[in-house]
């Protein structure tokens, strides 16, 4: 009994700088958030009471739908993208390669990086006359060859994979061998093309695309400012979201592969009928993850701020700390704090479905 | 490898070779996908590195070679740094100096070479300076320049011409402060078509006729990291004059240091006692952090905020005036002492510690502290480096609560913040050459930390989440 007592006050001795941090930094900060709610504070004249006026103001504020519609639609493209490209990019690397560890590193080194380091970098690679625009305009102007070489190319490895097959070998329409010699074939034949004028390089002068500054929306839903922070953090959240990926296939079986080798099984059922349903599990952890993480989006839309229009890129996550710290206007504390709790419930009903279905956390380690 | 198709003859399984065939392109086939994919991710931070060296890093078309990479004119650099103030690294212009400078016209034929005009210009450095600058335009005695030779050569449309070189030197008599920088315009007679220098200008404007430098006593380090330089000497506080940037270096430093001992050394205890010892509340405490984990930081923000600005319950008195923990570093900390993510780690990790340890502790009389400080933490290694590492990256990158405590003046900035505060000041001018260094300056610690802590970050990731 005695022992029990003192174990127990050991315990509250080694938590208690965590409860005290947690109380005032958490705990309070919580409470005193869901009381703003009800007020209309405004960071210097003392609170008054206003029931959920600003529950009710918010959702016919223009700028919040517009902040939540832009949130959900970044979430939802960038936890699509990021987690396309990560399996993709696993399977790739989860081969018996000499330098892999090297890829990893080159993979994995930007996005230790700030957010705030790329998010600048990559403002100036898509300024108007940028390396972006620079590349899209060579791109613009080899359009005859690339065309040329994809044709030729795709000929080229049909072509062969008939032959093959008339010869009775298992060739499949991807197979590497011929698809080296397809390239080749593509690629001199793209030269050629280029070489005696039937395909042009045209010398067209760089559009003039200005990334960060337009209003207008692609397919009325994306701004360009956005569609820019979806390719930044897309590009920055692929690495991590691959190692997880990396992890669960080293735990898929070989001997899966193997038997499905002896069935005679093409490369793309294998992924269809094994990888993917063996990484359901963590599947799941890096869609919901990536769902929670794309939800508090705002590093980005701060740092653009200045440059692309608010309403082009606000996010939910902007919005609560626009209202608190708006530039020339007054605090709307009472409405930031009810948008934050709006914030706080859509992502902890994502964590919910997480803790449900994930059984335990280990799946993934 | 055959650009001839492989045929096999009229055997219809596939043989050893046609197999080794596929294996050896499939691997080829691999690596060109992976050097493309590293080419995709290394190749912004990559380029912006090297950009950030170029006069105007948004220069158009964008070249992968330009004058600062070229080891002449580092040459010629240190040696004009030196004759302008001794220093080779930094250059400058002293008492004593004798830079002596050439410069080169291709005259048409039938055209009578003339000398070109070269000027000391006032131009005034930076954009805040609390102290007046030196202009070395005030102490610069210039020797007009004379032709040193003359030889046949083409113009640049193929045309008969020659290659007139000019030289001159610009002197600094007498007693004198130390200039930081000679800057200097020569400007050619319409015809004249530029052929080079000592070293290469700075910029070039009027379709050619002027050649700018921004420094003609550079030495190697101001002429090869001159938009470095310019990062710690343009931006600078305006009330005490000191660079603004070495500041937020130092405030970043200060602030990873604090961050990492608080969060490992709290984060430890409170790991220790909720995987080890039974208290009541145990369960629900483990979830309740499980919980405020996944609230995110705008529903804290606006009270952490006003606890810093205002106190709590008067214990502002404690930290004394009202207001003093905003806009300070401690402030900061204060609001991100531990990251409820490293006392889970922690918790993870000691549950995989064997009892024993504790066990054998007890049995020689020792007390639950003693246990800890001597037994667990000393098996704690490899998970307290993680966290430190991991802590260390979080807190240099930390964005949102930098943004909240440190709000005015700006030499309380941390680095992710005072570089927004140059994007805002630069960016809207579209001038990248002081956004892209001080980019790469913040980036190269945590990518020293990662290159050589790498086998702990990727264990990070695998145990937290990658929850930042």
């Amino acid at each position: 009994m005695k022992e029990r007592t003192r174990e127990t006050l050991t315990a509250y001795t080694f938590l208690a700088p965590l409860i005290v941090f947690v109380l005032i930094f958490f705990g309070y900060a919580f409470a005193r958030t869901l009381y703003f709610s009800f007020t209309n504070y405004n960071l210097f004249v003392p609170p008054t009471f206003k029931g959920i006026d600003n529950y009710a103001q918010i959702i016919t504020e223009p700028r919040f739908g517009i902040a939540l519609v832009n949130t959900l639609v970044y979430c939802l493209v960038v936890t699509t993208l990021q987690t396309i490209g990560a399996l993709l990019m696993a399977i790739v690397l989860n081969q018996k390669l000499s330098g892999r560890g090297f890829f990893r590193t080159a993979f994995y080194l930007p996005s230790i990086t700030s957010s705030v380091v790329i998010t600048l970098i990559f403002i100036w690679l898509f300024q108007p006359r940028g390396v972006v625009a620079y590349f899209i305009n060579i791109l613009a102007n080899h359009g005859g060859p690339i065309f040329a070489f994809v044709i030729i190319t795709a000929l080229a490895q049909a072509f062969q994979v008939w032959f093959e097959r008339r010869q009775g070998l298992p060739a499949g329409p991807f197979d590497p061998a011929l698809l080296v010699v397809s390239l080749l074939v593509g690629l001199v034949g793209a030269w050629g093309l280029t070489a005696f004028g039937v395909v042009r390089v045209t010398d067209a002068p760089p559009q003039l695309f200005d990334w960060l500054t337009r209003q207008d929306r692609v397919g009325g839903v994306v701004s360009y400012p956005l569609l820019f922070i979806i390719i930044q953090n897309t590009f920055t959240t692929i690495p991590t979201l691959m190692l997880f990926f990396l992890a669960g296939l080293q735990g898929v079986p070989q001997s899966l592969y193997e038997a499905a080798s002896i069935d005679g099984t093409t490369p793309a059922q294998k992924l269809r009928f094994i990888t993917v349903p063996m990484l359901r599990p963590v599947t799941f952890y890096v869609v919901t993850t990536g769902v929670i993480g794309t939800l508090q989006l705002f590093d980005q839309v701060s740092l653009l701020q200045g440059t692309a229009p608010l309403e082009s890129v606000i996010s939910l996550a902007y919005y609560v700390y626009n209202n608190v710290f708006s530039p020339g206007g007054e605090a709307r504390v009472g409405l930031a704090s009810a948008a934050a709790l709006i914030l706080a419930a859509i992502t902890l009903s994502v964590v919910m479905i997480q803790r449900r279905f994930v059984v335990n956390d280990e799946g993934y380690s | 490898m055959s650009l001839v198709a492989p045929v096999n003859s009229a055997r219809p399984l596939p043989d050893a070779g046609w197999l080794a065939r596929r294996r050896w392109s499939r691997a080829g086939l691999v690596y060109l996908t992976l050097i493309l994919c590293s080419f995709v991710f290394m190749g912004p931070l990559l380029f912006a590195t090297l950009s950030s060296l170029k006069t105007d890093p948004l220069e158009y078309p964008p070249r992968l070679l330009f004058e600062q990479l070229n080891p002449a004119n580092w040459a010629a650099a240190w040696t004009l740094g030196r004759a302008g103030s001794g220093d080779g690294w930094l250059g400058g212009f002293a008492p004593g100096a004798d830079v002596s400078f050439t410069t080169r016209y291709l005259v048409r034929q039938g055209q009578q070479p003339v000398p070109p005009e070269v000027v000391v210009p006032r131009r005034r450095p930076g954009l805040a300076q609390a102290v007046a600058p030196i202009y070395a335009a005030d102490y610069a005695k210039l020797e007009a320049p004379r032709q040193v030779s003359a030889t046949p050569a083409a113009m640049p449309d193929g045309s008969p011409g020659q290659l007139v070189t000019y030289r001159f030197r610009v002197t600094y008599p007498g007693q004198g402060p130390k200039a930081p920088k000679l800057p200097l315009d020569v400007t050619a007679p319409i015809g004249q078509v530029f052929a080079g220098a000592t070293l290469a200008p700075t910029l070039i404007e009027r379709a050619g006729r002027v050649q700018t430098y921004d420094n003609a006593a550079p030495g190697f380090v101001g002429y090869l990291l001159r938009n470095y330089v310019r990062v710690f000497d343009n931006a600078r506080s305006i009330t005490t004059g000191q660079s603004l940037f070495l500041q937020w270096m130092l405030n970043s430093f200060g602030y990873v240091l604090l961050k990492v001992l608080s969060t490992v050394l709290i984060a430890s205890m409170a790991g220790y006692a909720l995987a080890r010892l039974a208290f009541p509340g145990r369960g629900s405490f483990f979830v309740l952090i499980l919980f405020l984990m996944t609230l995110p930081n705008q529903v804290l923000f606006i009270s952490n905020y006003l606890v810093l600005r205002d106190g709590i319950w008067g214990l502002s008195r404690l930290w004394g005036q009202p207001g003093g923990m905003l806009n300070s570093l401690p402030g900061l900390w204060a609001v991100t002492f531990v990251s409820l993510a490293a006392v889970f780690l922690m918790k993870q990790f000691f549950e995989t510690l064997p009892r024993e340890l504790e066990e054998a502790a007890k049995i020689d009389g020792a007390s639950a502290f003693q246990t800890f400080w001597r037994v667990i933490m000393p098996n704690a290694g490899p998970a307290l480096v993680a966290l430190t590492i991991t802590t260390a990256q979080g807190a240099w990158n930390e964005y949102f609560w930098a943004l909240v405590a440190l709000q005015t003046p700006d030499d309380r900035y941390t680095l992710p913040i005072g570089l927004n505060a140059l994007q805002r000041g630069y960016g809207a001018a579209s001038d990248y050459s002081l956004i892209l260094p001080g980019a790469i300056i913040s980036a190269i610690p945590v990518i020293i930390l990662f290159i050589v802590f790498q086998r702990y970050f990727i264990q990070g990731v695998a145990t937290t989440g990658g929850k930042e």
